[in-house]
């Protein structure tokens, strides 16, 4: 239903000890964006697809799908940073137009290209983190980090019931669309607000049936879960110091 | 000089037809690593306060009964998944919800600060829609700012007497208009222009931006109003379990 958390639980590195991707995704995006310099970007950019696609196991037509989701905010946003409407035309280029001009200059081309290589870079780490952590695992290295444990319990419960209303939404949708329901803009828009209420309607009687069977299983403010014991191991950490090193080098020396 | 109107003209339908193509045209997250360090930090600092007084509004609700922790959990799931829908378009391209105003209508917005947060965090790393550093930037445009202004709105209205169903419109509607207003002006305070600082900026932002979000700020107050309709219809009881109908039940 969500590709990435699908994906996540086919990943070859599923069963790496999850606070050591954790922090490795942190840090490396930490470093992209402090850096803002291409070649550490390129540099992550590298890393992270040979780690997700190599090391993962991720198939790598799905991989360059998933980046390109970013991409309409990136052009988009990138658009406006380069294009400027002033009086003075500026060095890059300029169209006249009554008055005005539309144009850019140097700095701010290269500027964008830094901010868009950048960009990309941090996402590939968002990306190693999420296709190859399964969800719950992340809660449990934040909880760890001594989270609040309310905001965990709520995340993991969250997590759970997501599943639950897609797969009663896209129920709901389809025998609306067996209805006819889609057939056009207003009825389109008629089905989508009578699902969305239902939806909802669903949604607070199945919590209310849940904590009854929470409840009913001894439910006394804290949901207990045993977790698989994934040890960290030593030359993984050296590795990730390893590469979080030569990505400090290449910042500093770049 | 004609040639050059020529590259303009071409440049610009090769800009508009990107938003039939796009993947998706999402509602306004800021993507991943788009921020510069500082105002990542800055804006999580913002937020934090709303965070706060969300999480021990939460905290109470929990306390007072624990059965109101499943009620949340549904809650958040359920904002998720409503913006995380397609939903109907006039453009074509498949555009979602940001659940920000019916969620501030429902919920208040002491909670959905809270519930916001958490949804964005399982947006970015789920969906990748925005991002895990920009979290805070995002949190304060769409959990804070716009159901603030969702919920300030829908109480106006109902002191005003205007009909509740222009009511929740305009809630959602405005909700929308500002989240897309405030996140412009974030990408413009840490993108200022070169010609024209950061109110040209913003301006740009708010221009390129605008062929996506406004149908959909629209879309989405039809869409908030055919909910609540339904949530009206069908299920008084637990809307007053919710708290939804207190003030009303009064007038």
């Amino acid at each position: 239903m969500i590709l990435i958390d699908k994906l996540s639980y086919r990943s070859k590195l599923r069963y790496v000890n999850a606070s050591e991707k954790l922090m490795y995704a942190v840090l490396t995006l930490i470093l992209c964006i402090l850096s803002h310099s291409v070649r550490v970007a390129a540099l992550v950019f590298v890393i992270n697809g040979i780690l997700t696609v190599g090391k993962g196991g991720i198939p790598l037509s799905r991989y360059v799908k998933l980046l390109m989701i970013p991409l309409a905010f990136l052009i988009v946003g990138t658009a406006a940073i380069v294009v400027n409407v002033s009086k003075v035309p500026l060095d890059a280029f300029a169209f006249r137009l009554g008055e005005w001009y539309i144009t850019g200059s140097m700095a701010g081309i290269y500027r964008a290209l830094e901010l868009c290589a950048t960009a990309l870079s941090a996402v590939t780490c968002l990306y190693f983190l999420s296709l190859n952590t399964v969800m719950t695992d992340i809660l449990d290295a934040l909880r760890k980090l001594h989270f609040p444990s309310l905001l965990i319990e709520l995340m993991l419960l969250i997590y759970r019931f997501i599943f639950v209303l897609f797969q009663t939404a896209s129920a709901i949708t389809v025998s609306q669309q067996a209805r006819l329901g889609n057939r056009d803009f207003k009825t389109r828009i008629r089905s989508f607000g009578a699902m969305g209420s239902e939806l909802f309607i669903l949604a607070l009687k199945r919590s209310n049936v849940l904590y009854d069977a929470m409840e009913s299983r001894c439910y006394d403010g804290n949901i207990r879960v045993l977790t698989r014991m994934q040890p960290p191991r030593a030359g993984e950490i050296a590795a990730i110091a390893a590469i979080e090193l030569i990505l400090v080098l290449v910042w500093i020396c770049g | 000089m004609p040639k050059k109107h020529k590259i303009l003209l071409r440049a610009y339908i090769a800009f508009a037809a990107l938003f039939a193509i796009a993947p998706a045209s999402n509602a306004m997250h800021i993507m991943e690593g788009y921020l510069p360090a500082g105002y990542c930090v800055a804006w999580g600092v913002i937020c934090l306060p709303f965070l706060i007084a969300g999480f021990i509004s939460l905290k109470n609700k929990v306390k007072e009964n624990r059965r109101n922790l499943t009620l949340i959990a549904m809650s958040g799931a359920f904002i998720f998944v409503i913006s995380s829908l397609k939903i109907p378009s006039v453009t074509g391209s498949c555009s979602h919800m940001t659940g920000t105003g019916l969620g501030a209508i429902l919920f208040g917005p002491a909670s959905v600060s809270v519930l916001g947060i958490i949804v964005l965090i399982f947006q970015a790393v789920l969906l990748a829609h925005g991002g895990l550093t920009t979290l805070g930037a995002n949190t304060f445009s769409m959990a804070i700012a716009g159901p603030l202004v969702s919920f300030g709105i829908y109480k106006l209205c109902q002191t005003m007497k205007v009909n509740r169903r222009v009511g929740v419109f305009l809630a959602a509607f405005l909700g929308d208009i500002f989240t897309y207003c405030v996140t412009s002006i974030q990408l413009a305070l840490a993108y200022p222009s070169e010609a024209g600082g950061v109110a040209a900026s913003a301006v740009k932002f708010l221009g390129v931006f605008a062929p996506t979000q406004l149908p959909l700020a629209v879309i989405e107050g039809i869409l908030t109003v055919v909910i609540v309709i339904g949530l009206e219809t069908y299920a008084k009881p637990e809307l007053k379990r919710i708290g939804f109908f207190n003030e009303r039940k009064e007038a």
